[in-house]
This record gives structure tokens, sequence and C-alpha cells, in this order.
């Protein structure tokens, strides 16, 4: 098959073969490559795929995916490439006379603009005729070099043939939307999320930790519908922390376009959902909360739940049906949230659905052991966003089969996530066994 | 709250676990909102088998809405069937009032369109 270049944003490095993978599979388009060429520390990596066509289609949506280029040579010097792309010159032909544009880009260096006119001189072999373009040209064509201390210089040439969606980065910048909350998901995150969830047309999405329902706007900006809830009324609602005043969740809506698809949001413990049994959802994609800054929480009181609290009469009606009354929480341990989670999709999602999420870890004591399993959900992928002592991982799990009878998740040590809000708060200090 | 979102809701008060009885939710002083959507008809037919069908009669009937009996053959290539449809679970919107429970006769309430479905502590 044909050879591309795909390069990369060079941030969140370890989600970008993840993602490459869901669209893979979300846009039905064939990739090949060898995974030993993949280089966290390099935007370049050379693919196979059938057609050009195919290759803009696959990367259309990639968040972390700048643009797919139709690979006409690399190597260690100008010279290398020019030589590698004078053996095909009977593809020169196509763009002798359509207008083009040479881009060029260096990746570890700047390059003066004397530098870079040099460079497009260079490939004056090519005896293109037609006019140059700088915007809207015909052919794009791309050379960039690549330099990093640790490897050999590389220069890559090649035409642009599709461009990712980063711009949509800017478009969901959370500082751009009217309502936002302190555990709001940044753009580029909450977009990847939906890719890795494969949001589309004539799915139904849920998040069951939806805050303040950044997931429920990407994926619904994909073509998805989209249900959330949340224990926290006021963050659905907007009636608490900030941004008060402009109608919550809601007030997203109308700026992304996303009001017909933005189903509905309701109030309820996830762990103590009031769903019809069976499956209902495409894709759960969610953030649970760690207790670091939302404090992780469910529907009960700690040292047990006293029902004749809230059946006692105040003012001769009973406490719970007051206006007022609000139902006591206790804290809901890491853990015991994550395992929930999966139980809920095995349950709800239907085979094939995804679960999405992510699992905060503590740097130096996590393995592979700590990525909760269930038999009805495999592991898809698992990329890390390290924050120093702690990191967060997502993880994407897909539904294989039907949930016969609920077998439940036997870990065989805590895993290092377990009471996270504790260990981040004491700095993750070793535990004392 | 949309129709599509309370043809999946039940009440799950502890005990209260008779099927019949606690789904569909019974509203009770419904104030409803018609607000129109753009059609997606992939997830219409998407959703038909994921809709307790017998339920959404019984409450577009409560409600007084538009809904024929029963599915057809094909439904999309139904373009009067899917638009029904459409207008039943995406376009009503219930504001506020409240969902009944048959069998506990919990009461869920809606305000601004969103239910509150916490349980009292006695309830959970």
């Amino acid at each position: 098959m044909p050879k591309f270049i795909v390069y990369f944003a060079q941030l969140h490095e370890d989600f970008r073969l993840a993602e490459l993978n869901a669209l893979s599979k979300l846009e039905n388009v064939r990739v090949e490559y060898d995974p030993c060429n993949y280089i966290l520390e390099s935007p370049f990596l050379v693919v196979e795929i059938s057609s050009a066509e195919q290759a803009a289609k696959l990367v259309r949506r990639a968040i972390l995916i700048r643009s797919i280029i139709e690979y006409w040579g690399s190597g260690r010097t100008y010279t290398d490439v020019h030589n590698e792309v004078k053996q095909e010159q009977e593809r020169w032909a196509l763009y002798k006379t359509c207008s083009f544009k040479f881009t060029v880009d260096a990746f570890g260096k700047s390059l003066t603009q004397e530098e870079k006119i040099r460079v497009i001189n260079g490939f004056s072999f090519l005896g293109f005729e037609g006019p140059i373009r700088m915007r809207g040209a015909e052919a794009e064509f791309f050379v960039c070099e690549e330099h990093d201390e640790t490897r050999e210089e590389r220069v890559w040439f090649g035409r642009i043939v599709g461009t990712g969606s980063r711009d949509l980065i800017d478009r969901f910048d959370v500082k751009k939307r009217k309502y936002l909350g302190n555990t709001t998901m940044d753009a580029e995150l909450s977009l990847l999320m939906a890719n890795q969830a494969q949001a589309q047309n004539g799915m139904l999405v849920y998040d069951p930790f939806v805050g303040t329902g950044s997931f429920l706007l990407t994926c619904a900006h994909f073509g998805a519908c989209t249900v959330g809830s949340d224990i926290d009324g006021r963050q659905i609602r907007g009636t608490a922390g900030f941004k008060r005043g402009v109608d919550g969740i809601r007030a997203n809506l109308a700026q992304y376009n996303v009001e017909s698809r933005v189903i509905d949001t309701a109030v309820f413990d996830a762990s103590r959902n009031p769903w019809r049994p069976g499956p209902l959802f495409d894709a759960i994609v969610t953030d649970p909360p760690y207790g670091v800054r939302a404090g992780a929480k469910r529907q009960g009181r700690v040292g047990g739940t006293k029902g004749e609290l809230s059946l006692r009469l105040v003012d001769g009606v009973a406490s719970y049906t007051r206006p007022d009354y609000y139902p006591p929480t206790e804290p809901y341990e890491m853990s015991d949230v994550i395992r929930d989670l999966l139980a809920l999709a095995a349950e709800k999602l239907v085979v094939g659905g995804r679960l999405v999420y992510w699992l905060p870890t503590v740097a130096g004591e996590y393995t592979a052991q700590d990525v909760p399993e269930h038999p009805v959900l495999r592991l898809v992928a698992n990329s890390e966003q390290p924050f120093g002592s702690w990191s967060r991982r997502l993880i994407t799990m897909e539904k294989i089969k039907a949930l016969d009878l609920h077998e439940p998740i036997v870990p065989e040590r805590d895993p290092a996530h377990k009471n996270f809000r504790d260990r981040y708060f004491s700095k993750f200090e070793p535990v004392e066994l | 709250m949309r129709l599509i979102t309370h043809n999946m809701l039940k009440c799950h008060v502890k005990n209260c676990d008779n099927p019949d009885k606690q789904f569909p939710l019974r509203f009770k002083g419904a104030e409803l909102e018609q607000v129109e959507a753009e059609r997606n008809d992939e997830f219409l037919v998407r959703m038909i088998p994921r809709l307790d069908w017998r339920a959404l009669l019984v409450t577009t009937k409560e409600l007084g809405i538009e809904l024929p009996e029963n599915i057809p053959e094909e439904p999309e290539n139904d373009d009067a069937f899917l638009q029904a449809l459409h207008a039943a679970i995406l376009e009503t919107h219930v504001k506020e009032g409240s969902m009944v429970c048959n069998g506990c006769s919990h009461e869920y309430k809606i305000t601004k369109g969103i239910p509150n479905m916490l349980l009292a502590e006695h309830e959970i």
C-alpha cells in the first residue's frame, strides 16, 4: 500500500497511537505501521494506507494529528531526499501545471527565511510551472527537518493530503464557554475522549459524573446524542460555584449548536441509578471524581443510614418531603467508584459499546494490574498523562459480549488508586503495611 | 426532560421492585413544552429497539400526545412514523412537575426540565 507520513502534534504523546487506532476503526480505514517505528519524541510516523482519500478520511477528526502527508522522500540530508524523489518522476507530472505551495518547517530548530527559500529552490528539479498560491493551492508540498540530540537528523518531504481537527481545540476552549466549573476538562482532552469513544451520529452516549457537561458537548459535536447525570444538581444547573446565573449546562448548548443532541441531564447517584435494566448506551464517557478537587460522594451516611431521620416529622410533615431536604452523602472511595463504573458499563452498554474514563494512578506504584478488569469488557487503550507524583490514565474498554451473570471484580491486591484522595493529600508517601 | 429519557427511568427506592409498578413513572402536574429539534433518523431508528414501546404508549396517552400503536415493519422508510416518534420523544419536554411511582408513591420532582432522582435516607 502507498506510504504516508502522519504528522502528529508533539504533546499528549502517549495518547497519539490510541487515537489513531480509534479513528481507524471509526472511519473504517485500514492503516498499517510498524510499532517499532513509533517514537514518542518524534512527530512523524510512516504508515501505509490504501489511498490519499482514505488517508484524509482517517485523520479528519483527529485532535492529536496535524496532517497526513503522501510520502515522497525522507533521509538524513536534502540530497538523500532529492534522490529518493527523483526515483518516481512519473508522479511529478501530475502537478506540473496546477497551483501549488511549499511549506517548509523544522522540528527542534528554527529556520530563517533565507534557509527556507534555499530549501524550496533545492526542489526546483520538480519542474512545477503552475502558479504559486499561498491560499487555496491545489497541491501543497511539505518539507520538514527533524532535529533531536538523541537521534540522527531527518528530513521529510511529501504532499499534504489531509488535515486533522486541531482547530476544534480553540472552538471548544473552556475560557470561551458560557458555563464552566473548576472540574471542567480542557478542550483537547474532551475532544480526544469523544474520538476514543467513537462518538458518531446515531449513538446515545452517557456521562454518569457529568459535572459541567464537557463530554456531552464534544460527543454531541461529532453527532452523538448525549445524556448525563450527577449526584450534585448544582453543577448541572449552575446554581453554585462560578458562573452562576447562566443556567448551567444548558447555557453552552446554543454556543456549540448541539441543542438537538444534548438530550437531558438528571440528578442522581451513579452507584444507585434509576435506569431500567438492560443495555441502553452506545458509549459511556466520563471523568469520575478522584476526591481531590471534587469530593467523591454517594448517597448514604457515615456509620450507616438512619431512615428515621428522613421520616421524622418537622412542622407536621415528614422531613424528606420538605423542599429544603437534602439527603445525606458519604465518601465514595476511589476503587469503589471505578469498580461500580465498570459494573455499570458492563450492564448498560450495548455489545460493541465503549467505556472511556480517567483512572488516577500513583507514579512509581502503578502496575498494569491496577487497571480494573471485567469479564465482558476488553481493554482497548491506556494512555498516561503524568503530573509528577501522580498520573491519570485514559482507559478505553469495549464490551465484547452480553452480561450473563454479574461476576464481581476481585482485585488481587489493593490498586495504587485505592484511597486516592488521602494519598494525594499526604503527598503519596508510601503506605505502611 | 424529554420523553426518551423518561422511557429509560424507573423507581429505585429500596424494596420497590415490582417491575410492573416501578416503570413507567406516572407524571403528576406535568408542564409540557414542545421545542422543535433537528430530526435525526439514524438515531431514531437505532433507538427503536431500545425503547420500551408499551411504556411509551402508556405515557403518551397520559399526556395526550399522538403516537402510533405499532412500530412499522420498516420504520426507516416510514416518514410519518418517524416524524410522530421524533415529536413525541425528542420534542416534548416536561419542564416542571413530578414523576410518581405506582408502586411506592415516591415523587421525583422535575425542576427546569431536570429530574431529581435522589432518594431520601430511608429509601436507600
